[in-house]
């Protein structure tokens, strides 16, 4: 709730006398710029260096003192400090708060020059004196925020007029943010709101727009008992709502007993005012209209559809502001949107392919999908929704040649999802087609099989091979899928075999393989896969190794083999056998140190297989091959080793 | 979800960082009424973490410049670089982003900010990290406690990471936030400034080479020093906008200008930043608008329209002799393969750029037409257009123009007229560093006049080796080289090449400095530890390679290093040539606007003038006699 955080209890009665405050900045040394630039920064930098300056006393009124000197030059720079370090100032009191509204009439009313009193300088002083009253966590007094209300009315009260339209615009956002820190702060004047926004037409417009409809929108909200038509209640001089001064009654009021105070006739017809001309807004403009907009229209029941046709066209807008801008409405009211949700998702993925595009939008547009998929699959609303229209253009998220490999792995997610939404279709119709649209997606990153195994291609691949096998496989306690029916999958069985053939064509790629199946290993739902797959290494991989030096790439993948008691140690202990001997053959003056770093990691593996399986099914072979080592192993110290463990 | 006053389906900034090369904070603009919002919401958000003990709370402070700076310092050695891995690999530690598994976490990051006050670690999250230039802009929207902590769940995970459309998942949080997105566009904007190229986009004219932009109109044609927002005359922000050309395309732009070497202007992006999101909500992110109304300011004869409202985005009406400008760009994307067993792959990128100077608050509209024959994929429009449903090959586009040039629709196409470079590259090496090769192309075939075009340059780029001499005679065209690469100009100079079609031979070859291996810092490999730490895995096998031109190529292929997420793949591990080209006269998709068929209303005359212009992307030829990059053609 916005509306807890302020309290307008303090006494309307003090007002400080202006003569006494003067003098006590009078008896201060000014700063010079130089000087206010080194504070400016150090502030910024923070820490010790920030500390330096806390003994200057009076700082914030040595600054509006700078800020009125006429040829002061950083103004500007000055203004937003002390906003930005608003909350930071301690001595934020009301003296320094009336002051600062002075200070803040005296420039807006000072006559334009365009030297030292610019259009830019009245515009910061009315957002950074705003400012820091709402971010300032003291109590005020409230002749000074009616004071500074006041002064902002009366600058907005004059509609169309041409040379200060800008810094009324200003005005209005300053109220704005008032009456979004303060709800309801404006709520007795929203006919007056009303009428000036009907009548302003610069491109000003906006911003008396938007005040209208935050007004609008925390009366609706905070279900507050005004007449928005109703206009008796003077603009200025203006008054705190009496409702406000009592104590938090916004908040009190609106679920007191579920019943409706506000005027709903009056506020369908300002809707149907505010709905009118939506064209005018920016795109940022739109983005905070109907942020305010949707929770109106939730409020009062409004047709969902009305919005729909409003405002469905901006999925074909490239910005994607305004793009979001539909998502969030297409959140809010499923039901209007019902058969909309191809269309929403084929323009997703046109964005994706967009390659005018910054490549973080694309992204954007594909986490979109995904996204949007999740929460209507995940049953947001009431009613269940049928996903995204997937399997229809499922095939269109294939990657290009050209599109950067983030865009690739994304689309690979997609077509992984994809994949999710055939395997729910008789599996004869689509089994054979899983196994394709796997291995026609993963061409695009082929390079993995003959690049350095550090290559992002592998990188991409590998984590799409991650993707596709435990597809939509959760790691839900609650989710029902298991581990059997993933590996009774196709893409397991096809996974399966281009792992092996990987290793067997390609033997660097075996760290990567086993940092993959590392990662099985590791997760508590999918362990059995990796276990699984290291099996099927087991069996298959293993005797159809060549001896050669270069086996030492497979050393990994033998120690988590090793590792492993499911797995019967025999084969590998063959192969370790096979491995010594073929060492022992070679072993040669050219040799250098291969024989004694290949034989120490063969032993490595050896006591690994001792530490894990306590089975009497490995001694018979483990003692031959230490045996054997300690007998005719060339390299001593591995002689040596290979004694002491036998 | 929207109940929360606008908090959050609205787009909020927290903060605006600049970090410069050296990583220390050059600017920062941070705003207080939105710091308050978030404040106020981790309170709540942390009275609930006393009821339940399990959940942590989360980081409500904000960060000095220094933290921030040493946080993202502290990131940047963790994930290898400012951007980071991005994916998953086994360097990446429980807590990072990378650890997340998913590419945007190269733009989205979070920082662990160490507070004497919380203490350490302290996760603040969502930040936009830009790069632009020498400079890093991090933006830091406004979202609410529980977004931060359910990424901070994401990225502390023990399992093997996100099933695909289950679990709790970044996607899902990503359309919940429209201030990422929000962020996103106040980074770009705010890079465009700090690069210097806020530039609109081009539109051209006949008569002269190129219209300007907004300032221009108001002040009839004079730029205003300083801040002219004249588009550039060649390099069209167009170009800019699209990622796949100005990217480094293996190594041959290596010599294009290097931006970010100028000095930050911060008064005029303290200016920028003040008008477009005075507290932290962006209003308007038009830069030309901004600056334009800085400069100017209004007078009393500035009138609003009678009975119409002005449009925020168009704070200026134009008033003069009217007019309307339409440029097609197109750039064209090949992959020309000329083998068998993979087809070519060639597609337009287009858009239609317009100028409108009309005056008051019209609407025009015009149909578009040939949508089939061109096989316009995409169709994506400016903000001040109303887009009809699609028809199946005819669509009327009507739009409210905004003054100056603006981007009015971006469309994907094939190329109706085929490719206008076709043929074969094809280079062998003979020895180490010898190699011989053999163009085989033809320009412009079944091209007819209008269809100009203006110059067609190959480039061979070697940017691992290093080129000694070259040896050979094209049929047509004049060769030169650089240290890296071999350039054939075939078609340059006044004379453009229209009405007919050419064939042109360069059969020669090409001579290398001997290869040298270049050792790679193993800190920006992207798996190389679990590769690398087996350093006696063997190369030994050179004796059994089947020719020289595999035992080269596997030699420069080991030590090639890991490109980055955002190329599309390995560049330099193939042999290519790259073909630029510019041609006139018409599109290639067949996307044209009937300058007779735009009306205007309330009925004005102005006459309509329209321009073309297509130019090269990546169009590439890839060595039929080496590896090359593909993709499994799409089905749709």
């Amino acid at each position: 709730m916005p509306g807890t955080a302020y309290n307008f209890s303090v006494s309307r009665l003090k007002k400080i006398d202006p003569i006494l405050k003067t003098q006590h900045t009078m008896s201060q040394k000014p700063l010079s710029p130089q000087d206010w630039e080194s504070l400016i920064e150090d502030f910024q930098h923070g820490g010790s260096r920030r500390y330096k300056w806390s003994s200057i006393p009076s700082l914030l009124d040595l600054a509006l003192s700078s800020i009125l000197k006429k040829d002061f030059p950083l103004k500007i720079h000055l203004i937003i400090f002390l906003e930005e370090f608003s909350d930071n100032f301690l001595d934020f009191d009301e003296h320094f708060l009336e002051r600062l509204i002075d200070t803040l009439k005296i420039i807006i009313q000072s006559p334009t020059d365009n030297l030292h009193i610019t259009l830019s300088l009245k515009d910061q002083m009315l957002v950074s004196t705003t400012s820091i009253f709402i971010s300032s966590t003291h109590q005020f007094n409230i002749i000074i925020i009616e004071s500074l209300v006041e002064f902002l009315l009366i600058l907005i009260n004059r509609p169309n007029h041409g040379p200060d339209r800008q810094t009324r615009g200003v005005a209005c956002e300053c109220l704005r943010e008032l009456e979004r820190s303060y709800p309801c702060l404006l709520s007795d004047i929203a006919g007056h709101l009303w009428s000036l926004c009907q009548n302003e037409r610069t491109h000003v417009t906006q911003s008396y727009m938007l005040l209208f409809t935050w007004v609008i929108h925390n009366i609706v909200v905070h279900n507050v008992n005004v007449s928005i038509l109703n206009t008796s209640v003077p603009l200025v001089p203006f008054n705190v709502p009496q409702s406000l001064l009592l104590s938090d009654v916004c908040s009190s009021n609106s679920n007191s007993n579920g019943t409706n105070n506000y005027n709903y006739k009056e506020l369908r017809r300002a809707m149907a005012f505010l709905l009118e001309s939506p064209q005018i807004l920016t795109a940022c403009g739109m983005v905070e209209f109907m942020a305010m907009i949707i929770p109106i229209a939730v409020a009062l029941e409004l047709q969902a559809s009305l919005l729909k046709v409003q405002f469905f066209g901006m999925v074909y807008s490239h910005d994607p502001m305004l793009f979001h801008v539909v998502l969030k409405l297409y959140l809010s009211f499923f039901d209007a949107f019902d058969g909309q949700e191809g269309e929403i998702a084929r323009r997703l993925m046109l964005i994706s392919k967009e390659a005018q595009s910054f490549l973080v939008f694309r992204l954007l547009a594909l986490h979109w999908l995904l996204g949007l998929n999740q929460l209507v699959l995940s049953g947001k609303g009431d009613k269940k929704k049928k996903p995204m229209a997937f399997d229809l253009m499922g095939l269109s998220f294939y990657p290009n040649v050209f599109d950067p490999l983030a865009l690739k792995a994304l689309k690979l997610d997609l077509l992984a999802l994809c994949m999710e939404s055939l395997k729910s279709k008789s599996d004869s119709e689509m089994g054979d087609s899983v196994e394709k649209v796997f291995e026609d997606g993963i061409v695009s990153v082929s390079a993995y099989k003959w690049l350095p195994p550090r290559s992002t291609e592998t990188a991409v691949a590998f984590r799409a091979f991650h993707k596709f096998l435990i597809g939509g496989s959760s790691h839900f306690d609650t989710d029902p899928s298991t581990t059997t029916t993933i590996m009774e999958s196709t893409i397991f069985h096809s996974l399966q075999g281009m792992l092996l053939d990987m290793m067997l064509e390609c033997q660097k790629l075996v760290p990567v393989i086993v940092a993959f199946v590392d990662r099985l290993l590791g997760c508590q739902k999918h362990c059995w896969l990796g276990e699984r797959l290291l099996q099927t290494f087991d069996e298959n991989f293993l005797p159809k190794v060549v001896m050669d030096y270069k086996l030492a790439s497979c050393f990994p993948l033998f120690d988590r083999i090793a590792e492993n008691d499911t797995i019967p140690p025999s084969r590998l202990l063959e192969l370790l056998i096979k491995f010594m001997v073929f060492l022992v053959e070679k072993h040669g003056p050219d040799t250098g140190l291969k024989s004694w770093s290949k034989g120490s990691k063969v032993l490595g593996v050896c006591r690994t297989m001792l530490m894990h399986h306590h089975s009497s099914r490995l001694f018979l072979r483990l003692s031959r091959l230490l045996a054997f080592t300690c007998l005719y192993f060339p390299d001593l110290e591995v002689r040596d080793n290979a004694r002491y463990d036998y | 979800m929207s109940g929360s006053g606008g908090g959050c389906g609205g787009c909020s900034i927290r903060a605006i960082w600049i970090l410069n090369s050296l990583d220390a904070v050059v600017f920062s603009r941070r705003f207080p009424v939105v710091e308050k919002r978030w404040r106020t919401a981790c309170r709540s958000e942390n009275e609930k973490v006393t009821e339940n003990s399990l959940s942590y709370s989360v980081f409500s402070l904000f960060p000095s410049d220094s933290e921030l700076a040493a946080a993202f310092v502290e990131r940047k050695q963790r994930e290898g670089s400012a951007r980071g891995f991005g994916i998953r690999v086994s360097q990446s530690s429980v807590g990072s982003d990378s650890w997340v598994d998913d590419p945007i976490t190269r733009h989205i990051i979070g920082l662990y900010i160490n507070k004497e006050e919380e203490g350490d670690n302290n996760l603040l999250w969502p930040l936009i990290l830009h790069i632009k230039g020498n400079y890093c802009i991090l933006i830091l929207p406004l979202v609410e406690p529980r977004h931060v902590k359910a990424y901070a769940r994401l990225c502390q995970r023990s399992d093997c990471g996100n099933a695909v459309g289950a679990d709790e998942s970044l996607s899902s949080l990503l359309v919940d936030l429209p201030s990422i997105t929000g962020a996103f566009m106040v980074a770009h904007a705010i890079g465009d400034i700090v690069a210097g190229d806020a530039v609109e986009p081009e539109v051209l004219v006949s008569a002269s080479p190129s219209v300007g932009g907004l300032l221009d109109s108001l002040t009839g044609s004079i730029g205003i020093s300083g801040i002219s927002s004249r588009a550039k005359p060649v390099a069209a922000p167009v170009a800019s906008s699209i990622p796949s050309s100005t990217a480094v395309t293996g190594a041959v732009a290596v010599d294009a200008p290097k931006i970010g070497s100028r000095p930050l202007d911060k008064d005029t992006l303290r200016t920028f930043i003040s008008s477009s999101m005075p507290f932290g909500t962006p209003l308007d992110l038009s830069y030309s608008n901004i600056s334009a109304i800085k400069v100017n300011g209004f007078s009393s004869s500035d009138l609003p329209p009678a009975d119409l409202k002005q449009p925020a985005w168009k704070p200026y009406l134009y008033k003069g002799k009217q007019r309307m400008l339409f440029t097609i760009h197109e750039t064209v994307n090949a992959a020309m393969y000329d083998r068998d067993e993979i087809p070519d792959n060639i597609s337009v990128s287009g858009q239609i750029n317009c100028r409108a100077e009309l005056e008051g608050l019209p609407d025009v509209s015009f149909p578009l037409t040939g949508l089939n024959a061109a096989h316009v994929e995409v169709l994506s429009f400016h903000p001040c257009a109303q887009v009809s449903e699609h028809g199946a090959d005819k669509q009327a586009v009507m739009f409210s123009p905004p003054l100056g040039n603006f981007i009015l629709l971006r469309y994907q196409a094939s190329c109706g007229h085929g490719p206008p470079i076709k043929g074969f590259y094809q280079l062998s090496m003979v020895s180490e560093d010898k190699g011989a090769f053999l163009f085989k192309l033809c320009l412009m075939e079944g091209y007819k006049s209008p269809l100009t075009m203006e110059f067609c340059t190959v480039s061979m780029p070697f940017p691992r080796r290093r080129v000694v001499s070259f040896d050979g005679t094209p049929s047509i065209g004049t060769v030169s080289t650089t240290e890296h690469s071999v350039e054939w100009k075939i078609v340059s100079g006044g004379r453009g090449l229209s009405g007919k079609s050419i064939e042109a031979t360069f059969p020669g070859t090409v001579n290398f400095a001997p290869w040298q291996t270049q050792r790679l810092p193993s800190s920006r490999s992207f798996l190389g530890s679990i590769a690398d730490e087996d350093s006696d895995v063997e190369t030994e096998n050179s004796n059994n390679m089947v020719n020289m031109e595999e035992f080269i190529m596997e030699k420069m292929i080991n030590d090639l290093p890991p490109v980055d997420l955002e190329e599309p793949f390995c560049w330099q591990a193939y042999n290519y040539a790259k073909v630029s080209f510019k041609i006139a006269g018409a599109s290639l998709s067949g996307m044209s606007v009937d300058p007779k068929s735009v009306s205007i209303y309330p009925a004005v005359k102005a006459p309509a003038e329209f321009s073309t212009q297509v130019t090269s992307g990546d169009y590439i030829l890839w060595n039929t006699l080496g590896k090359c990059p593909s993709a499994a053609a799409e089905k749709v």
